[in-house]
């Protein structure tokens, strides 16, 4: 199977790793800077229309330029390994796909494989994800290995939105972590913010258990045990009076103006966004979320 | 909006492709061979006896209406199940051939030509004024029964070349007649189309039905056989280029309510035909969905429906074979009133798109969001041009098309002053008595069913301003009246429209009051729900 990847960022060659372990041969797509030790093109559309299967690898923010670039067709089947909403639009980034695209076999992976050590050869697991059988079957195909289990869900919503909040909720543990609230108060923020990002996805048609799997606290528990995660590094460097890319902040913006078009409140990540934007300090963000009234679990 | 002209108008230059029974018997037969050919012995028992089961279901909670034959046919094929795998594939063959029949029974060539040459004709005679009967006007104007509107020109070109799938809104048993009539009024292509056996409880009806190109289907038959074969048949015409005519809602909106979820079944065969066509290298193997919009100011059947979606045995009810629509008389008397309206029906074409939802350009060719062209074939084959069968990606493909379908609906619907004034009328009452659930509130006593009209007027005019807001916005469309006392006017027409349809007035003027029958107000308003909300219609309460 001939296998694309657009994006030669860390997460692109992660997955270019784990296809080559499949055995099959990727291709990375890039721009900029050739990257190293992979075999790539600068031509994304050449790469888009001779890949059986294509992964989208990309920052959020770059989603919108990498799809132009691609100009993806009817046989196109796109994986979407970026993380979050398209934050220009506000919308899934499978959505833009479908909306802008001829495109309609589209899948998203999500899980606990953090890049770095997914190159260091350690083994993981990620879930799949796509209305299609044929898709989920491809990705398997394309990832599964003795060092990487792929399961597959047809719960193509959840599991982008369980990649949106895990990469807030990771923001919220690393503040934590930074401010020193101890490990109790990582088990809190985990298990509400598994709870918030379940109330979302049952607002928009999600399946509730795709949060308990690996693309939700799978994802959040690896998160809040690793420094190395880029959302966990830009909460303790919150915490410590640093500040984060704006990226963060519009990602976090698109997803309290999803939960506003639903009706559901998401105390976390409004207070994760306080504090990204400067308007409120962590320890009375946090102290105000501890003073909400009381209520069943 | 487009205005058109029927003068000197000659009906379709396509020509309907009419299947003999012997040639779609044996087209059918083969397509179930096809596909219980490839089940198992053991998928093969399983397959039949849900229709074993299903039907003695039925026969037993619904004993009218089961002929011997039915039951004799059901029997047969319990018996079968137990002697094994080739008396069970004949006795399966057998079933498939007298549902072919069946559904196909009431086309006959003579019959349906002679119809489609006169019928059009007879229905322009009966919903155009007297004065009048060869025009129709632009619906800007307002003098006309039956307001046609949308890219007509673009869909005619395009059933040339294309066969289409109609897919209207379902409000009404007369939808059918409805549709056929503005069809004709556009000078597009007659169509086929399945009705519900129920349908012909009205014997006019019936007749007339079945000789515009009705096919049988009876929905009481819930079990997989019965609705292969019915899809089988369905592919079969639109393989063979005959127009079809779906309501993906499957059934009339009980609760008065544009569609919000649609039935994939038939919409999907759509697809099926397509690649078909294509494998084939079929000269037209096309196929095109056209979105379809009924906005009607009144509906014959509004009370029994409204108490069906109210009822607590609605599932029971799902079929209903006694109601307005099975009385000549009242269809009669329904027509009359209609008539007198002066603008009864908007029948609004939407854009045609392809079978997975995209829209279509002057050419039929896809377009994506951003209005660049594509080749939709790659869908289905590979990148070599080879077909690839996948029917879950078939499915999921049909879910496409039906949130491409939901969204033409809702945007296409067009708010009529009954709609607004009934709208405001129920939601007027919920102020009045705010403790009540909409159940409850249905439940009001006579005594009860009151407004204040300058608090109706007052809300209506706000709503008519929520109205043009979301038109702005794309959200849908109106045929309010313009002007200063719009509110007023828009009240008056309502309360002229609902006048002596139904046994129970809508909405009647009574000194100071305005009279709202909740249940009725409910119905009408319902159009507009999903649309407005209780917060656009800023009224105070009543004293």
């Amino acid at each position: 199977m001939k296998v694309g990847i657009i994006g030669g960022g860390g997460w692109g060659k992660a997955l270019a790793t784990l296809i080559a372990s499949a055995g099959h041969q990727p291709r990375i797509g890039f721009r900029g800077s050739r990257p190293s030790g992979f075999p790539g093109t600068p031509n994304l559309e050449a790469l888009a229309s001779e890949s059986d299967l294509l992964f989208l690898a990309v920052p959020s923010e770059a989603v919108v330029d990498a799809v132009e670039a691609c100009s993806l067709d009817a046989a196109s089947r796109l994986i979407i390994a970026s993380r979050g909403l398209e934050p220009r639009h506000g919308v899934w980034i499978s959505d833009y796909v479908s909306d802008h695209t001829p495109c309609r076999q589209i899948g998203a992976i999500a899980g606990p494989a953090l890049a770095s050590e997914v190159m260091a050869g350690h083994p993981t697991a990620l879930v799949a994800a796509s209305p299609f059988e044929a898709v989920q079957e491809a990705t398997v195909s394309a990832l599964h290995s003795a060092r990487c289990r792929v399961y597959t869900t047809d719960d193509l919503c959840g599991v982008q939105l369980a990649g949106a909040m895990v990469g807030a909720l990771a923001i919220a543990v690393g503040v934590a972590d930074g401010v020193d609230f101890g490990i109790g108060a990582k088990g809190v923020i985990i298990t509400r913010g598994i709870a918030e990002a379940s109330r979302l996805g049952d607002a928009i048609g999600a399946d509730a258990r795709t949060f308990s799997g690996l693309a939700g606290v799978g994802d959040l528990v690896s998160c809040a045990s690793s420094p190395l995660h880029p959302g966990f590094a830009a909460g303790r460097s919150l915490a410590e009076g640093g500040a984060v890319s704006s990226h963060i902040i519009l990602q976090l913006r698109a997803l309290l103006a999803l939960s506003r078009r639903v009706g559901v409140d998401l105390p976390l990540t409004t207070a994760v966004l306080a504090i990204a934007t400067g308007e409120s300090r962590p320890k009375r963000v946090f102290d105000e979320l501890m003073r909400r009234a009381a209520r069943p679990e | 909006m487009l205005p058109i002209s029927i003068s000197g108008f000659t009906v379709a230059t396509h020509t309907l492709i009419n299947p003999s029974h012997r040639s779609i018997d044996k087209a059918l037969i083969g397509r179930m061979d096809e596909f219980l050919g490839a089940l198992d012995d053991q998928a093969m028992a399983a397959y039949l006896a849900n229709t074993v089961f299903l039907e003695r279901s039925r026969f037993s909670k619904h004993p009218d209406g089961v002929t011997a034959k039915e039951r004799d046919r059901i029997e047969g094929l319990a018996r079968a199940l137990t002697q094994g795998p080739v008396a069970m594939r004949k006795a399966a063959g057998r079933l498939v051939r007298a549902y072919s029949r069946e559904i196909h029974n009431r086309f006959s060539d003579v019959s349906f030509s002679t119809a489609m040459r006169l019928a059009p004709a007879a229905l322009t005679r009966l919903l155009s004024p007297a004065d009048s009967g060869s025009r129709i006007w632009p619906e800007a104007d307002g003098a006309d029964r039956v307001v046609v509107s949308g890219p007509i020109d673009k869909i005619r070109a395009l059933a040339e070349h294309h066969t289409l799938i109609i897919a209207p809104t379902h409000v009404s048993n007369l939808d059918s007649l409805l549709v056929g009539y503005a069809l004709h009024l556009a000078g597009l292509p007659a169509c086929t189309y399945g009705a519900g056996l129920n349908l012909f409880s009205n014997p006019v009806m019936g007749f007339l039905m079945s000789k515009l190109g009705a096919y049988t289907v009876d929905r009481r038959k819930g079990h997989r056989l019965y609705k292969d074969v019915l899809k089988a048949y369905s592919t079969e015409l639109i393989g063979r280029g005959a127009h079809s005519l779906f309501y993906p809602g499957g059934t009339r909106s009980r609760s008065g309510c544009v569609e919000t979820a649609l039935k994939r079944g038939l919409l999907g065969t759509g697809i099926v035909a397509w690649q078909e066509g294509l494998a084939e290298e079929a000269p037209s193997p096309e196929v095109l969905v056209v979105p379809v919009t009924l906005s009607c100011s009144l509906v014959l059947e509004a009370e029994t429906l409204i108490e069906d979606a109210l009822s607590a045995d609605g599932g029971a009810r799902y079929i209903i074979s006694d109601d307005e629509f099975s009385r000549p008389s009242t269809v009669l008397k329904f027509a009359q009133q209609l008539i007198a309206l002066d603008t009864s029906v908007v029948v609004r074409f939407g854009a045609p798109m392809d079978t997975l939802g995209n829209p279509v350009d002057e050419q039929g060719l896809s377009m994506d969001g951003d209005g660049r062209v594509f080749d939709r074939r790659l869908y289905v084959t590979d990148r070599c041009g080879k077909a690839v069968e996948d029917t879950q990606r078939d499915r999921e493909y049909t879910n496409h098309l039906a949130k491409a379908l939901l969204g033409a609906y809702q945007r296409d619907t067009v708010v009529l002053p009954t709609h607004l004034a009934a709208f405001v009328g129920w939601h007027a009452l919920g102020v009045r008595f705010p403790r009540l659930d909409t159940y409850n509130r249905a439940l009001l006593a006579p005594f009860e069913q009151w407004v204040d009209r300058s608090v109706m007027v007052a809300g209506i005019a706000a709503a008519a301003d929520a109205v043009d807001a979301a038109v702005l916005r794309g959200r849908c469309r109106s045929m309010l009246p313009t002007g200063k006392n719009r509110a007023t006017e828009i009240l008056t027409m309502a309360v002229d429209a609902f006048s002596g349809v139904h046994t129970r007035q809508v909405l009647s003027f009574e000194d100071w009051r305005v009279l709202v029958d909740p249940k009725l107000s409910l119905y009408y308003g319902n159009r507009l729900s999903g649309l407005l909300s209780p917060k656009d219609i800023q009224m105070e309460e009543n004293p």
